[in-house]
């Protein structure tokens, strides 16, 4: 209530709680229209299991349209949570995509980490214009495919096979 | 075809209202059932094999409808907008569409205390359609004003995404008139005289000068598959319900 963020943000609504009588700060829940979520572990059917830190069930539900990227393709019943992942039902899922490696060059937790490297290379690229198309062209639009993207960027975790 | 596994027999009340439920729903629907819905799981499997290949079927004690952890998804899901079909009853019925699920009598002093509306009043307004169905037809469940409303399909509610689109009896089947706002008779079932349904209706059912027509009997297709894969989905879903249809 006292934050400066109540100043800047002019969209942040203050209402009175009927129930105890206390003013509280409000916000409009977010709704993105797609949402792309990075799994360990997806089937045919929909359902995947991933990251418990990072919410994405949350977002899977919150999302109009939810596509998910998953590391590996196994049976539904297969489709189990691990130590620190959740389960994310296919209710919630419009789409699954097999992309090993899909989330480098950030982590898959469990399965590759951090590709702090590459993203030190992006950094500097990414300083003037010039560097950034030179960086876009050799990673993004140069490779032909996700597998050929993996290969330039001498990815690591597991491949596709 | 393959033949059903249940041999040639005089088809039963709840094959003809599983066969009538199914035909309202329309290919590429999401159908939801709740609890103690056996009559529209079996119908939204059986129009998910006839005539809707593309429904989404959402049926509570399906052991394949899996969720992340809790029926409450289902209310998000009908938040969302994802439900386009859900199904309600009622131990009263009135010409609004209007359920009771709470209590018969006085609220404070009930002559009988029911299980309660549960989700029926959110999941009315949330969802794009709700289709009622009742295991019975007579004037104690078809009554001109229910003691008190659960769900209704007539209100003065300043949002909702849809509302009552049909209910389904043992004899027929009522839509519900968007304009007029009241429950009329839409078809009824082989062998059914109109005067059984307008006699076992404790409210006018406007018919006025209208040919109310008998609705097709079940297809082969319908009854193959219907006495063949849904029975036996029903079976894990609803063991008892499909022991009561189809013998154990």
């Amino acid at each position: 209530m006292h934050s400066d963020l109540m100043k800047v943000r002019r969209d942040l609504k203050t209402v009175c709680d009927p129930y105890s009588g206390n003013e509280y700060v409000v916000v409009l829940p977010i709704m993105p229209d797609v949402a792309i979520i990075h799994a360990a572990k997806g089937s045919r059917s929909g359902e995947i299991t991933t990251d418990a830190n990072r919410n994405d069930r949350l977002l899977a539900m919150a999302a109009k349209k939810t596509i998910a990227v998953v590391e590996e393709l196994v049976e539904p019943e297969d489709v189990l949570p691990g130590r620190q992942e959740v389960f994310v039902a296919s209710v919630h899922i419009d789409a699954v995509v097999m992309a090993p490696g899909g989330a480098h060059p950030t982590a898959c937790p469990g399965i590759y980490e951090t590709d702090a490297a590459h993203i030190r290379e992006y950094v500097v690229a990414s300083k003037d214009e010039q560097g950034f198309a030179a960086y876009m062209e050799k990673y993004i639009f140069g490779p032909e495919d996700h597998n050929r993207y993996l290969e330039v960027v001498n990815f690591r975790g597991r491949k596709h096979v | 075809m393959t033949k059903p596994t249940i041999p040639n027999q005089p088809v039963k009340p709840p094959e003809v209202m599983i066969g009538a439920i199914s035909r309202l729903l329309r290919d590429g629907e999401w159908v939801a059932t709740g609890t103690l819905s056996p009559l529209p799981a079996a119908a939204a499997l059986l129009a998910k094999m006839t005539h809707a290949p593309h429904l989404t079927t959402l049926i509570y004690g399906d052991p394949d409808f899996r969720l992340s952890e809790g029926f409450h998804e289902l209310f998000a899901l009908a938040q969302k907008g994802k439900i386009d079909v859900f199904f309600l009853s009622g131990v009263q019925i009135d010409k609004r569409g209007s359920i009771n699920l709470s209590m018969l009598g006085d609220y404070n002093r009930p002559s009988v205390r029911l299980p309660g509306g549960a989700g029926s009043s959110m999941l009315s307004a949330l969802v794009r359609r709700v289709i009622i169905f009742t295991t019975s037809h007579n004037k104690r469940l078809f009554v001109p004003k229910v003691d008190f409303v659960n769900a209704t399909a007539a209100d003065d509610a300043p949002w909702r995404r849809g509302g009552l689109s049909h209910v389904v009896t043992p004899l027929c089947v009522m839509a519900f008139d968007g304009t007029k706002k009241e429950i009329i008779l839409e078809s009824i079932f082989p062998g059914v005289p109109l005067e059984e349904v307008v006699g076992n209706t404790g409210f006018d059912l406007a018919i006025g000068e209208r040919s109310i027509p008998i609705m097709n009997p079940l297809t082969d297709e319908e009854l193959i598959m219907l006495r063949g894969p849904v029975q036996e989905r029903m079976r894990l879903i609803y063991p008892q319900f499909a022991a009561s249809v189809w013998g154990s």
